[in-house]
């Protein structure tokens, strides 16, 4: 699925040069529900931006099903972000003139040969999934936090992304919202084998993944099963 | 995508208003002016109906009131102006000669119809001093000595408005009470005012002078061999002054009339041109700075785009498709009322000049949008999606 192999993420100023990511490898096969945990600062919004195309890393390969993309031009990754890649951010980033509907909309406008009304059953289908079919003509801010974010992940899903990226998606939410969000995060991976890679600071979500990634300055640090993953397993 | 641009915008009317408005107004005055400028630039391509060149115009002011006295005088000069051999021909006219400041009018009736008409006295040999040509029966001459009816030679504007698909030679109209009109011929155009105004009716009624004994003419237009000039000019001006001793008598060229007129013509249209340019000025930089604004605070919708597979060529198109269509519903509004001009032909103005100036309008202000745009859309396409989505 996505693989990375001695990435490094330099941030370079005049007078300042900060390592971001140093020496990272991971694959992240099909199907699995990975966490990202560490500091603030330590890199993992970083590795996700890289992961999901958004940025380029200073040294190594990133290969997508087995592809490296470091010659790929900019109209290339953005085709494969809307193709393969979902992604859940912990602000929401929703556009708040456009309704709920028109919001999970969004990927599809980028992609050819889908109509209007194949667009919109789609939409349909991923609010129902997150549970807010009844909302699709609500604004982003007649929502609650916890709502929002569905919106967002009904979003990610509307394309029936390979893999979603989620920075922090319970970072905003109380622990209810939180925990409603990581259920739906959890059936997706059980029910429809989407691929998650989970950025959080709450090692309880963490624990609910197969598989925590713990990074510490810039460094990956640990990577182990979680106690979930067999009971996942089964 | 064209339909989430117009949902985008709608959705964003509050926001957007001030913006609309102004493309509206600007819009507004874009085609008042363009309206003014095709208008003129139409007149000017179109026929004059004469040939001003070599053309001049000598102007004589009397000394006394004696009317006998004059007649005799002005006499002498018509004699003497056709004695010379640089002047191919000569004929008396009234103060409206072309490209004066000067109009006389009265209205023409036939029928139930009355049209309001220019009315130009001029002599036998006008038509070859100008250079005219008759398109429908003849120009007056000898033939009309002593005719029952005055004769008159009309313009095709007039024709159509009086006659209305009749044939006018021959047609008696009411001079007075105790006189008519006879059309004895038609001229295709006749456009005297200048070249930039638009042809209205016209006659033109016939000077013989022993027919109208008491009347005065201090106007002789003047056909001259080509090349003549000032030396031309001041023989001709002391030999007439020989005759019409104590006259005051001055000689314009009717391409030094024409070039008066046409200064006059073309103030009004550079002014408002010149307006009109401060205006657009105006709403460019208002357009510019408000484009680059929501740009910049848009940040991290760029970044979302970009992450949900948009490409930067797309982000620029669509920040380009958004000021189209955000001048769009200011043009909407703005055409809208702009073609009730044509429509309830405000100004007795042709619809097709309405139609042009709309379209050049609507042209001009998508260019200018898009001209506009165009760096803010830049700068939102080269936003790198990373930082845009961490700005939040």
């Amino acid at each position: 699925m996505i693989t990375l192999k001695n990435i490094e993420k330099v941030y370079q100023t005049k007078t300042i040069e900060t390592v971001a990511l140093h020496n990272v490898n991971l694959h992240i096969p099909k199907g699995e529900f990975v966490s990202v945990m560490g500091p603030s600062g330590c890199g993992k919004s970083t590795l996700l931006n890289i992961m999901g195309l958004l940025d380029e890393p200073t040294n190594g390969i990133v290969e997508i099903d087995g592809l490296p993309i470091s010659r790929y031009k900019d109209k290339e990754l953005a085709h494969i972000r809307n193709q393969k890649l979902g992604f859940v951010f912990q602000s929401y980033h929703l556009i708040n003139d456009l309704s709920v509907l028109d919001n999970v909309e969004l990927p599809l406008l980028y992609r050819t040969g889908v109509s209007a009304a194949e667009t919109r059953r789609l939409a349909l289908t991923a609010l129902e999934k997150v549970g807010l079919s009844a909302r699709t003509k609500h604004y982003p801010t007649q929502l609650s936090g916890g709502q929002r974010q569905r919106v967002a992940i009904a979003r990610a899903l509307i394309g029936q992304p390979e893999i979603i990226l989620a920075d922090e998606p319970t970072g905003n939410l109380d622990s209810v919202m939180g925990e409603e969000i990581m259920n739906i995060l959890l059936n997706l991976n059980r029910h429809d084998g989407t691929s998650i890679v989970m950025v959080t600071h709450d090692e309880n979500m963490a624990m609910k993944t197969e598989r925590l990634i713990r990074f510490f300055d810039g460094q990956q640090v640990s990577d182990a099963k979680t106690s979930a993953y067999d009971y996942q397993k089964v | 995508m064209i339909r989430h641009l117009f949902k985008l915008i709608w959705n964003r009317k509050r926001s957007n208003f001030l913006l609309i408005t102004e493309i509206f107004f600007c819009f507004l005055v874009l085609f008042a002016v363009l309206s003014l400028i095709v208008y003129n630039v139409r007149n000017y391509n179109k026929p004059l109906g004469f040939k001003h060149e070599n053309v001049w115009l000598l102007t004589m002011r009397p000394d006394t009131d004696s009317t006998a006295l004059n007649r005799q005088t002005l006499e002498q000069i018509l004699q003497r102006t056709k004695g010379f051999q640089e002047i191919e021909s000569v004929s008396l006219t009234n103060s409206n000669a072309p490209f004066a400041f000067s109009q006389m009018t009265t209205n023409l009736t036939y029928g139930q119809k009355e049209i309001k008409t220019d009315q130009f006295e001029v002599q036998d040999d006008f038509a070859e001093v100008m250079q005219m040509q008759v398109s429908k029966g003849r120009w007056f001459g000898p033939a009309d000595n002593g005719a029952h009816h005055k004769p008159i030679v009309i313009s095709k504007a007039l024709e159509r408005q009086l006659f209305e698909g009749e044939d006018p030679i021959g047609k008696v109209l009411p001079r007075n009470d105790s006189s008519s009109y006879q059309v004895v011929g038609v001229v295709d155009h006749y456009r005297p005012s200048s070249e930039y105004t638009a042809e209205e009716p016209a006659f033109f009624n016939r000077i013989y002078l022993p027919e109208n004994e008491d009347e005065f003419y201090g106007e002789i237009l003047m056909r001259v061999k080509p090349g003549m000039g000032v030396e031309f000019e001041e023989r001709m001006v002391k030999a007439l002054s020989g005759i019409g001793k104590g006259w005051t008598m001055e000689v314009a060229t009717l391409e030094k009339m024409r070039q008066n007129k046409e200064k006059v013509s073309k103030v009004p249209m550079i002014a408002l041109a010149i307006i009109c340019g401060f205006l657009i000025l105006n709403v460019a930089l208002g357009l510019f700075g408000v484009l680059w604004y929501n740009i910049n605070r848009r940040n991290s919708e760029i970044g979302l785009r970009r992450a949900v597979g948009a490409s930067s060529s797309q982000v620029y198109r669509q920040f380009i498709g958004e000021v189209l269509v955000l001048a769009t519903f200011g043009l909407v509004l703005g055409v809208a009322f702009a073609i009730q001009f044509p429509l309830l032909q405000v100004f007795d103005v042709e619809s097709t000049v309405y139609f042009i100036a709309l379209g050049i309008a609507v042209g001009m202000i998508y260019l200018l949008a898009v001209g506009c745009a165009f760096y803010p859309s830049r700068q939102a396409a080269a936003i790198h999606p990373a930082i845009a989505l961490h700005e939040e």
